[in-house]
């Protein structure tokens, strides 16, 4: 297998008493998709800001391409990030804030993907503001910034989120794209059925554990169910009882 | 960080309360001009306005405007830009909006009713005000994780700045009247920027002679050029300090 190309080395995170994530090994690699799952407090959402650099582990470290992340923002050069609240500021256009990015990215046309704007129709409301949007085209602008510099990493938290499913399957299709040369994509997602199919392996957190991280196919197969949805349950039944054996 | 500082300088330039800060200002300032005969009386009302209005408007939006734009900033945050520029950006916008705000508000009446020496002190006074507490404003919503909370310490710092702040400081001269305290009344002044800007406009108006011995000491301190300097140095310091402990804070926050 490759190198990975995000690593992370006994990463804990404590916000004041409580741990979000504790002693976290795991590794992502070139070329493959990774679902995050967990219930709500589980450390997903601190897993994803450490990589982005939006919040310090406490104990333990991040590495992206073999290089350990610190105030250097330069790696994030590589990362494209679709939250799942997007806020922009209100009296900008679509257009000013693509450009702004742009700006901020020091992307040339060469560098730039922009075929979302048109996927998702947002190229006919460009010189619309920003707080003159919809929720949901708001989350298409979201998407259209996390692949717009054609991302090696792409972190998606809840992306198909107040997305019509014409859209979500439209994001998910460039994912996957993401993902054939040879990118890294991770995707917390709590619609299970939406982002399944995308998905090579999943990741289990709880309590800031991660409690497995397994490959899809190994998941359905040692179940035997056809849905990632129905195989979860069972598969943690399973590991609650060895662990109790244990 | 001159890409961020553009962009929300644009989004500023739009934003409603910036306007309407700009038009309270002009309405309050020309009201006071076309009320007033004396357009010298008018000005020593004006400085009780600008004194109180200009950092509790700076304080406060700042405070709210930084909350309301988390979301974005944590998008920026994870472009690959230094997080000292994001702040910058920001912080160089909305002292630029503030500032244009105040000068088409408050430096254009200035200069069509009282070209003097004495209104270009009162210029220079509120855009340090502003300054000064955009920068307390930014420290605030830094350190403080929930708006209400946040806009809440911001109306106590005013409230402190603006009133209770003189109260113990006249407290202060009255209980020790009997002692030289002066030597001590130039450097208490110091540590409220908002008392600072006051009298550095009051001394041009010559309403220092009204102020006894402490303000033969204003007079003396404060009247010359180096006194000035020394006053915009002080001015500076306050709007150094706060925004290196911004700037320190946003380094480390958990976004």
């Amino acid at each position: 297998m490759a190198e990975p190309r995000i690593t992370f080395t006994d990463v804990g995170k404590r916000y004041g008493k409580l741990w979000a994530l504790r002693n976290l090994n795991v590794a992502f690699h070139p070329g493959e998709v990774v679902m995050i799952i967990g219930p709500n407090g589980s450390g997903k959402t601190t897993l994803i800001k450490g990589l982005l650099g939006l919040v310090r582990p406490t104990t333990g470290s991040i590495a992206v391409n073999g290089t350990v992340i610190g105030t250097d923002p330069a790696y994030r050069q590589a990362i494209g990030y679709m939250p799942q609240i997007s806020q922009f500021p209100a009296a900008l256009t679509i257009g000013q804030l693509l450009d702004m990015m742009r700006d901020i990215r020091e992307l040339d046309d060469a560098s730039i993907d922009d075929r979302l704007i048109t996927d998702l129709g947002l190229d006919k409301q460009l010189d619309k503001r920003l707080n003159e949007l919809s929720g949901g085209t708001r989350q298409k602008v979201s998407a259209v910034l996390a692949f717009r510099s054609k991302p090696e990493i792409l972190v998606m938290d809840e992306p198909t989120a107040g997305l019509d499913p014409v859209s979500a399957s439209k994001v998910l299709g460039r994912a996957a794209e993401v993902r054939e040369r040879g990118g890294t994509v991770l995707v917390t997602s709590h619609l299970m059925e939406e982002v399944e199919t995308l998905a090579d392996r999943i990741a289990y957190l709880e309590d800031g554990h991660l409690r497995f991280i397994l490959p899809m196919s190994e998941i359905l197969e040692s179940t035997g169910q056809q849905r990632l949805a129905k195989a979860l349950p069972e598969l943690l039944v399973r590991k609650v009882a060895t662990g109790a054996n244990a | 960080m001159l890409k961020v500082f553009k962009y929300t300088l644009i989004d500023l330039a739009r934003n409603r309360f910036v306007l309407g800060y700009a038009l309270l200002m002009l309405f309050v300032a020309e009201g006071l001009f076309f009320v007033e005969d004396d357009p010298s009386k008018a000005l020593l009302s004006l400085v009780q306005v600008v004194m109180a209005l200009v950092p509790l408007i700076a304080l406060v939006f700042t405070i709210v405007y930084s909350y309301d734009s988390l979301e974005f900033t944590q998008l920026l945050a994870v472009q690959p830009i230094a997080r000292r520029s994001i702040l910058a950006g920001q912080l160089l916008a909305l002292c630029t909006a503030l500032l244009v705000a105040q000068g088409f508000g408050l430096g254009l009446p200035l200069i069509v009713h009282l070209p003097n020496m004495a209104a270009l002190m009162l210029s220079f006074s509120g855009s340090g005000l502003v300054l000064v507490f955009t920068a307390l404003g930014l420290l605030i919503a830094l350190k403080q994780r929930e708006k209400a909370r946040g806009v809440g310490v911001g109306l106590t710092v005013w409230f402190l700045f603006v009133l209770v702040y003189d109260a113990l400081l006249m407290a202060l001269m009255f209980s020790f009247s009997d002692h030289p305290i002066e030597p001590f009344v130039v450097p208490l002044a110091a540590l409220n920027p908002i008392d600072m800007g006051r009298i550095l406009v009051m001394l041009q108006v010559d309403l220092a002679a009204m102020m006894g011995y402490s303000g033969a000491v204003y007079k003396d301190f404060f009247g010359s050029y180096g006194g000035i300097a020394v006053a915009a140095a002080v001015l500076l310091l306050w709007f150094v300090v706060p925004t290196l402990f911004s700037f320190r804070t946003f380094q480390r926050k958990d976004l």
